[in-house]
């Protein structure tokens, strides 16, 4: 009994001092780390867009479908570029020579529950410092539903 | 003085635990922001505290998986690697069970999927086991008095 309490006392404080230990690397992270996170939401991820919002924009749009290969290569909305994260190295340059100043970029996923539109939608804001990049709310499935039958 | 095959096997296996939380912290601490934005995929959280986890827990899964070599900590840094791999499963199965198509970010940034996440599960499963057995065989054999002051 008197052992249990012993090692009970010793994974505690041990868990404490590890428990802390992290604490002194994340607070530095938190001030100086330059890929740390914003505090909020809007200022983290990028805007979402309904397909009506974007089907009345005026000026270029370059779309960027992030989902898989197969799903791109099945159908895709007409003139969009595939930018899944598993082959962003190797088609990240595609994207950059169609991108033209002042191009308004439109990413989506295959619907609301998929997060792939957001997280490349994020490094692509981040990594080539486009600001008019947006998220297609509710993705591939909102643009085929908008479409004539 | 020779070994026990028991002994050899907790030590490699002590190894491998350490090596996949050092290296998934690491991965996950070189962008927190890319961390953030996969925690928040999971709509557990608000989003404040996606980020504030985003920047402790890859620290904390280092510590832990440096702490596990080294037996003055290893009683601790076992009982947490413990407690984040339930957190860690948790997670996952309600993602999959809610058909969030998203990635684990488990290592970091990257590609993921639905059926994925399975995957990621049995993976998370698999290192709970193995910090699990670990415990249990510290309990049993015993260690020495902590770096704590024990």
């Amino acid at each position: 009994m008197k052992s249990n309490h012993r090692i009970f006392g010793r994974a505690l404080r041990q868990s404490s001092v590890l428990l802390v230990a992290a604490l002194v690397p994340a607070l530095l992270a938190a001030v100086l780390q330059p890929r740390r996170p914003a505090w909020s939401r809007a200022q983290a991820e990028a805007p979402e867009v309904s397909w009506p919002e974007v089907a009345g924009w005026s000026g270029p749009v370059l779309y960027v479908d992030a989902r898989p290969p197969e799903a791109f290569a099945r159908r895709h909305i007409p003139g969009a570029l595939s930018l899944p994260e598993s082959q962003w190295e190797a088609l990240l340059p595609g994207v950059i020579r169609t991108w033209q100043p002042g191009c308004r970029v439109v990413v989506y996923c295959d619907n609301q529950a998929c997060g792939a539109s957001q997280s490349v939608a994020v490094r692509l804001r981040r990594e080539l410092g486009i600001d008019q990049v947006f998220v297609l709310q509710g993705g591939w499935n909102a643009w085929r539903e908008a479409q004539p039958h | 003085m020779a070994r026990s095959p028991a002994t050899l096997i907790a030590g490699a296996v002590r190894l491998a635990v350490a090596a996949v939380f050092v290296a998934a912290g690491a991965l996950k601490a070189h962008d927190p922001a890319a961390f953030a934005t996969a925690v928040d995929h999971y709509h557990l959280l608000p989003y404040p505290a996606a980020a504030a986890l985003a920047l402790y827990l890859p620290w904390l899964e280092m510590m832990c998986g440096a702490g596990v070599l080294w037996a003055r900590l290893r009683l601790g840094a076992l009982n947490l690697l413990l407690g984040l791999c339930g957190m860690f499963a948790v997670a996952l199965a309600s993602a999959w069970w809610r058909r969030l198509d998203i990635a684990c970010g488990c290592f970091g940034a990257g590609a993921g999927s639905r059926p994925a996440l399975l995957l990621d599960l049995v993976r998370t499963l698999a290192l709970a086991a193995a910090c699990a057995v670990l415990l249990g065989r510290e309990l049993r054999v015993g260690a020495p008095p902590d770096a704590a002051g024990g």
